[in-house]
C-alpha cells in the first residue's frame, strides 16, 4: 500500500506517452502492450449507493435520477444522515380523561440527524416518521408543468422541421431559377432565415403553450436591509444551496435533506482491440477484480465481426529528460514464476541460478536486487535535480491466450521504457 | 407526494447529457429534466502539480486539454455518471466565446472520450427555449464576463452584440481592494470572497447609489462579523458598495446598463421596443439581492439622459421569468431543447474524425450564401 502514495521513482513509459508507476498501469494480453488509465476505454459498469450498498440495474438508476431513495446527505456539511428513532412527545392532552386508563404505548418515530454537524430534520420543521425508511416529503420543483408544456411544444417544433426536410428532398432543386433574382421574395427571404415557408397551420398553434408575459414589476429590495442586522450563521453558503439547485435556499432552516448520489464501478478497455484489461466484481462490497479474465469466460461472444475503427489520440509528449547514463550488464537475469506461497517459505531458496555476484546482490522467490551503475552528466553535488537514467527493459512474456485458442503457448519478447529516479547526488565517489 | 411512476415521461435510451461550462461553475445533467443534476465549481485536480485549478487558469492549448480530460473524466464517472462512448452531448456555449477552447473540448470530446455526436447551442438562444417565446434581449452576466445578445424571431441579432469584462470576478476585486483598504493583514481567498459576497452583499438602489460617498451618505446598513479563525468584520458600507462598480461607467461611458441599451439603438427600429419589453436576465451574478430592480431604474434613468434621449424613444421595460433560477436559466434551454431529437444539428464522430475541425459561425466555410447550405 505504501508505494501507491510515495513519489514515483520508476516511471513506465504508456504507449499514450504518459509516464506511470507500474501501480497504474495494466498488460493487455492481446495486443501485449502497456495500457494506463488515460489511455483506455472506461465505461460504466455498475451504480451502487456508497453508505447502504445497494446496486441498482443501471434502467432503474436513471428513474431514479442516480440518487439513493434510503439514503440521504446532510444538507449543512453534506456527510451522511443517521435515522434515529425517538419516542412521540407528549400524548394529546385534550383526548380526555377516559383514556387515562388505557395504556398508551408511546409511539415510536424516526427523525434524521448529522453526527458531524448535529444538523437534525426536526431543527428545521420537517415532520417526524413513523417508519424507519423513508416517506420523507420530497420537495417538488414548482415549475414542472411549465417545463414539461415547453419541451412538448419543442417536440413538436422539431417533428415540424423533419418533415421539411423530408419534403426538401421530393423537391428537386430547380437550378434555372438563379436565386439571386428571387432572392428578394418572402418565400426564399423566409427560407434564408430558417422560418417555415407558410405560417404555420391552425393545428400546430394550438400546441404552443402559453408564452412567458414580461413584466415591469420587479421585486424591488426591501428596505430592512438597511436597517436590520443579519446573522450570518442563518445564511447558507453558495455550496449548500448549489446542492440543491432548484430550491438554492436562502436560510439555514430552508434546507432539507438531499438523496445520497449513487457512485460506479469502472471497467476498462483495450482501445485498440476492445478487449477488458480491468473488471471489478458486480458486488459493491467486494474490491476483488475479475480481471481479463471475464472476457474469455464466454469466448463466443468476443467480437469476430466488423469492429469499429479505434480512435486513437496523438501520444502525448515525453517531457521527462534523462540526465544520466546507465552501464546495462551484459547477461540476462532469470527470475523464477511469481508464487504466493513461496512468499511465507524461508527454506526452500532452492534455485540455484548461475548469477554474477557483481550482478545480484540479493535474491529470493521470485524478486531480486541488482546493482547497476549509474554516471550522471551533472557531477555537481550541489545540484538539486535529481538524478534520472531512462533505459529500456526487454522481458520475456508467455502469451497464455494462445493457449486459449488452441495454439501452442508463443513467448514473446516485451520492452518497456522506463525512467529511474534515482535521487540527489550525495558525495563523489 | 410524488409517486415513482408519476411524471416520469418516456425515457428514451440515450438522453442527452447537458453540460453548460462556465468559467467558474459548471451545470450537468440530462435533457427533459427540470433541473440540472448538480451545479460544481469549474476546477480539478491538475495530475502533474496536484493542486486544485480553475480550467480558466490554463497556459496554453495543451495545458487546457490536460485539464479538460480530467475534469470532463469527474464528470462523466463522478457527477453525471455514465460511459461517455457513443454518448450524445449538447454543450451550451457563448457565440463569442473563444474558438481555441471550443476546439479543444470537441477533441477531447471525440478523441478522448468518443463521444458519440456534440450538439453546440449558442447559450443566449437557448435561454428563450425557457420561456416559449422567440423575440428577447439576452443579458447573462456570469462570473468573468457579461454579454448581451439580442434575440428576434428566432434568430440572433449578432450585430449588436455586446460584452464587457463585468462579472463575478470583477466584483470579487472590488471586495478585496475595500477590505485591503480597511487593514493591511487580511488577505482573503477568492472563496472566502464570494462567501462574504453571497452571504452578505447586495445591490444598493440608484437612489442611495448617488449619495454614497458624499457629505448626506445615507447611514450604512448593519455591520455582520464573518466567523471563523479570524473573524474579519464587514462594514455595511463594504455591504452595499460591493456591487457598485458593475454600475459605474468605465473609460469608454459604459456599464451594464448601456450595454442593453447600445445593443437596441443597434437593432433596427422595429425590433427596438419589442426587445425593450422583453429582457431576459440569466446568469449567477444576476440572482443578487436588488440586481434587476436596480437595473431596471438604471435603464429607466439613462433615456433620460442626453446620451440616449435622442436616439431612444422608449419609454418602458419590462423582464421575464423564467421557470428555474437565473444561474442555471442557460442549461434549462439546453434539456428543453435536447429533447428534440434532431441529428442533423448535431457534429457526429464521424464527420470530426473525417474533417478534424468544428463548424463555426465566424468562419467562412460555413457560411457559404449558396443554396445548398440550407439543404444540409
Amino acid at each position: 500500500m505504501t508505494y501507491l502514495n510515495q513519489p514515483d521513482y520508476v516511471r513506465y513509459v504508456c504507449n499514450c506517452g504518459s509516464l506511470k508507476p507500474i501501480s497504474k498501469i495494466y498488460f493487455c494480453r492481446h495486443c501485449l502492450m502497456i495500457r494506463c488509465g488515460y489511455c483506455v476505454c472506461q465505461k460504466v459498469d455498475s451504480h451502487y449507493c456508497p453508505n447502504c450498498m445497494e446496486n441498482l440495474p443501471s434502467s432503474e438508476v436513471r428513474l431514479k435520477k442516480n440518487k439513493c431513495s434510503n439514503c440521504f446527505d446532510c444538507p449543512c456539511c453534506f456527510q451522511t444522515l443517521s435515522t434515529r428513532a425517538g419516542l412521540a412527545a407528549t400524548m394529546k392532552a385534550t383526548e380526555g380523561e377516559e383514556n387515562k386508563d388505557v395504556k398508551a404505548t408511546p409511539k415510536k418515530v424516526y427523525y434524521l440527524f448529522c453526527s458531524l454537524c448535529r444538523w437534525s430534520s426536526r431543527d428545521a420543521g420537517i415532520p417526524d416518521q413513523s417508519v424507519a425508511t423513508g416517506g420523507w416529503p420530497e420537495q417538488e420543483n414548482p415549475h414542472t408543468t411549465r417545463i414539461n408544456a415547453l419541451i412538448d411544444y419543442h417536440k413538436i417544433l422539431a417533428s415540424i422541421e423533419k418533415q421539411q426536410c423530408e419534403r426538401k428532398k421530393f423537391h428537386p432543386k430547380r437550378p434555372f431559377m438563379p436565386t439571386t433574382m428571387y432572392s428578394f421574395t418572402s418565400t426564399l427571404l423566409r427560407k434564408r432565415i430558417g422560418r417555415p415557408l407558410k405560417p404555420p397551420m391552425q393545428s400546430q398553434s394550438t400546441a404552443q403553450p402559453v408564452s412567458s408575459i414580461a413584466t415591469e414589476e420587479i421585486e424591488e429590495l426591501s428596505e430592512d436591509i438597511f436597517t436590520e442586522p443579519i446573522d450570518i450563521t442563518k445564511i447558507t453558503t453558495l455550496e449548500q444551496r448549489l446542492q440543491h439547485p432548484e430550491v438554492q435556499a436562502e436560510k439555514i432552516n430552508e434546507l432539507r435533506p438531499q438523496h445520497r448520489q449513487f457512485l460506479v464501478k469502472r471497467s476498462q478497455r483495450c482501445r485498440v482491440c476492445e478487449h477488458n484489461v480491468s473488471k471489478s466484481d458486480l458486488c459493491p462490497q467486494s474490491i476483488k477484480f475479475k480481471i481479463l479474465l471475464a472476457a474469455f469466460e464466454s469466448p463466443s461472444l468476443l467480437p469476430s465481426t466488423v469492429r469499429q475503427v479505434p480512435v486513437t489520440e496523438d501520444p502525448k509528449p515525453i517531457k521527462i529528460i534523462p540526465n544520466a547514463d546507465l552501464i546495462l550488464p551484459h547477461s540476462a537475469l532469470i527470475l523464477p514464476p511469481r508464487d504466493d506461497a513461496a512468499e511465507y517459505d524461508d527454506t526452500s531458496d532452492n534455485h540455484n541460478f548461475q548469477d554474477d555476484p557483481k550482478l545480484v546482490v540479493w535474491r529470493k522467490g521470485n524478486k531480486a536486487v541488482i546493482r547497476l551503475h549509474v554516471i550522471p552528466n551533472d557531477t555537481n553535488e550541489n545540484n538539486e535535480e535529481p538524478v534520472i537514467v531512462g533505459f529500456v527493459m526487454q522481458h520475456g512474456y508467455v502469451n497464455t491466450i494462445a493457449a486459449l485458442e488452441h495454439k501452442s503457448p508463443q513467448k514473446v519478447d516485451v520492452k518497456v521504457k522506463l525512467y529511474l529516479n534515482v535521487g540527489q547526488l550525495v558525495d563523489k565517489a | 407526494m410524488l409517486r415513482g411512476y408519476e411524471g416520469v415521461r418516456y425515457i428514451s435510451d440515450k438522453q442527452m447529457i447537458v453540460f453548460d461550462i462556465g468559467s467558474a461553475y459548471t451545470k450537468f445533467g440530462y435533457a427533459g429534466e427540470a433541473s440540472p443534476r448538480g451545479i460544481i465549481r469549474t476546477e480539478v485536480r491538475c495530475p502533474e502539480s496536484k493542486k486544485i485549478r480553475r480550467i480558466i487558469d490554463h497556459t496554453d492549448v495543451e495545458d487546457l486539454y490536460q485539464l479538460l480530460v480530467e475534469f470532463l473524466h469527474l464528470l462523466f464517472f463522478k457527477y453525471v455518471v455514465v460511459s461517455p462512448k457513443d454518448a450524445r452531448i449538447l454543450l451550451l456555449e457563448s457565440p463569442l466565446a473563444v474558438t481555441s477552447f471550443r476546439d479543444t473540448i470537441a477533441k477531447v470530446m471525440f478523441k478522448h472520450f468518443e463521444v458519440g455526436s456534440i450538439l453546440f447551442l449558442p447559450s443566449h438562444l437557448a435561454t428563450i427555449s425557457t420561456l416559449g417565446i422567440d423575440t428577447a434581449l439576452v443579458l447573462d452576466v456570469g462570473y468573468q464576463e457579461a454579454t448581451l445578445i439580442p434575440i428576434f424571431e428566432g434568430i440572433p441579432v449578432l450585430k449588436a452584440w455586446q460584452a464587457l469584462p463585468l462579472g463575478g470576478q470583477i466584483v470579487h476585486e472590488n471586495l478585496r481592494r475595500y477590505f485591503n483598504d480597511m487593514s493591511n493583514d487580511i488577505d482573503l481567498s477568492e472563496k472566502v470572497l464570494e462567501d462574504i459576497k453571497v452571504r452578505t452583499c447586495f445591490v444598493t438602489t440608484l437612489e442611495r447609489s448617488t449619495k454614497l460617498g458624499t457629505k448626506d451618505a445615507p447611514t450604512p446598513p448593519p455591520d455582520v462579523m464573518y466567523p471563523g479563525v479570524q473573524r474579519i468584520l464587514i462594514t455595511g458600507e463594504i455591504r452595499e458598495k460591493a456591487f457598485e462598480i458593475l454600475w459605474e461607467r468605465d473609460n469608454d461611458n459604459l456599464s451594464l446598463s448601456t450595454m442593453i441599451l447600445d445593443a437596441i439603438v443597434k437593432c433596427p427600429l422595429d425590433m427596438r421596443r419589442v426587445l425593450a419589453e422583453n429582457i431576459i436576465l440569466v446568469g449567477g451574478t444576476t440572482m443578487t439581492k436588488g440586481f434587476a430592480s436596480r437595473l431596471k431604474s438604471e435603464l429607466l434613468a439613462l433615456v433620460q439622459n442626453d446620451l440616449y434621449k435622442n436616439k431612444l424613444k422608449i419609454q418602458s421595460f419590462k423582464f421575464h421569468t423564467a421557470p428555474s433560477k437565473p444561474n442555471y436559466t442557460v442549461w434549462l434551454g439546453g434539456a428543453i431543447f435536447g429533447t428534440t431529437d434532431l441529428p442533423l444539428r448535431c457534429l457526429t464522430k464521424e464527420i470530426y474524425l473525417k474533417t478534424n475541425r468544428v463548424p463555426d459561425w465566424s468562419s467562412l466555410i460555413d457560411n457559404q450564401k449558396d443554396e445548398t447550405s440550407y439543404e444540409v
